[in-house]
């Protein structure tokens, strides 16, 4: 709903972002677009879509169902930052694309609100890595999704649960287009393929 | 009466204060030159300080992670080149006693994990919420400092924790931190060790 919006403003904030990180400005990293000319294929694994993270002595089977969000999130979110998106659910080797787009899920940690109405706070970190067809990794990212809901109560729990998760995975989709968008590895290669 | 009332109204608004979320503070970022341990090649530079005392520890963790059998590494990472990008990826980064050949990847050695699941202390079906909501919270910040993988273009840098396992009751000895880098668009990797 927010996404248009949100991406309108994303030369404002790869700007920003990189004036307030310790990366250079050069005249060949100013973003001309805020989409990168490039064929990119998401690889999406059956096991990442089934990934459910858990910290600390939680178990999986009660961890947060972050897989299944990110598979639905990713490939949308990601047609605002690259010119075509496709997605597989293993790498390719051949194929009309420049760039392979591999997540992984690093870690989760999440906050435990005091009361029903207290809110609990979601981190999810995940890495990207970026390969050509040949395998050669060119870009390595990590970026962190959050969300803010309140814990709920005993039957509130299981809907607030999946509105935090999908708060955060939706943030961690928008964070990760934002990244690769002002990545200057990425830019650079669009100008030379 | 309205002392009774005046206390019950006291009590309440101070609950909010004894259950507000802790503030673990920033740990102060230095360069990699200023560390006590560095190490350079092709232009990245590598600095590193273990954090060992229990006092700082405490400070900025909200726990004592030698206690847990960890010791926290601060690492800062940064390219000095203008022209090449290298790539740091923390799961590949391994550990050592600084005498023997062999390195454990400090991923599979399941430290975060380990961590995690060490900073909560044993509690019962009875444990107050508090408890488990402080654990919670040493465990978010400890996963917001540690340095993560990443794509140093020209000029940038990159810092944070890395939580190296050591013996529990036993003085560690020297420990070798093996950190690959590898230019960005070529296989080419080579490795900055660091002895602390």
């Amino acid at each position: 709903m927010h996404r248009p919006f949100y991406f309108r403003s994303t030369f404002a904030v790869c700007l920003l972002l990189l004036a307030a990180a310790d990366v250079p400005m050069f005249a060949q990293d100013t973003p001309t677009s805020s989409k990168l000319p490039l064929r990119v294929t998401l690889v999406l694994t059956p096991e990442f879509c089934a990934t459910r993270m858990a910290r600390g002595s939680q178990t999986s089977k009660f961890g947060f169902e972050v897989g299944k969000a990110a598979c639905e999130e990713f490939e949308p979110t990601l047609k605002e930052a690259f010119a075509s998106v496709t997605t597989t659910s293993e790498a390719p080797k051949t194929g009309d694309i420049q760039l392979i787009l591999i997540p992984k899920f690093v870690d989760v940690g999440s906050t435990v609100g005091m009361t029903a109405f207290s809110n609990r706070e979601l981190d999810v970190i995940l890495q990207w890595t970026v390969k050509d067809l040949s395998g050669t990794t060119i870009w390595i990212g990590t970026v962190q999704g959050s969300a803010k809901h309140h814990q709920g109560n005993m039957f509130t729990y299981k809907k607030n649960l999946k509105l935090i998760v999908d708060d955060a995975v939706k943030d961690l989709a928008s964070q990760s287009a934002i990244r690769m968008s002002c990545s200057a590895e990425l830019r650079k290669l669009s100008q030379q393929m | 009466m309205w002392r009774v009332r005046l206390t019950a109204i006291s009590a309440f608004l101070l609950v909010p204060l004894a259950f507000a979320a802790a503030t673990f503070p920033a740990y102060p970022i230095k360069q990699a030159k200023e560390c006590p341990v560095s190490a350079e090649n092709a232009g990245l530079v590598v600095g590193l300080e273990p954090v060992e005392n229990s006092e700082t520890q405490e400070n900025y963790f909200h726990t004592e992670l030698a206690k847990k059998g960890f010791v926290p590494v601060f690492l800062v990472i940064e390219n000095r080149t203008s022209t090449n990008s290298f790539i740091f990826d923390k799961t590949i980064v391994s550990y050592g006693i600084s005498d023997s050949t062999i390195s454990t990847p400090l991923t599979e050695s399941g430290a975060g994990k380990a961590i995690a699941v060490s900073v909560i202390p044993f509690v019962g079906p009875f444990a107050g919420v508090k408890i488990i909501s402080d654990a919670a919270q040493i465990q978010q910040n400890l996963m917001k400092k540690e340095i993560q993988s990443t794509t140093l273009s020209p000029g940038a840098s990159v810092h944070g924790f890395l939580y190296v396992p050591i013996p529990r009751k036993t003085a560690r000895g020297k420990i070798t931190l093996r950190v690959p880098i590898s230019k960005a668009s070529t296989n080419e990797t080579f490795d900055l060790n660091l002895v602390f």
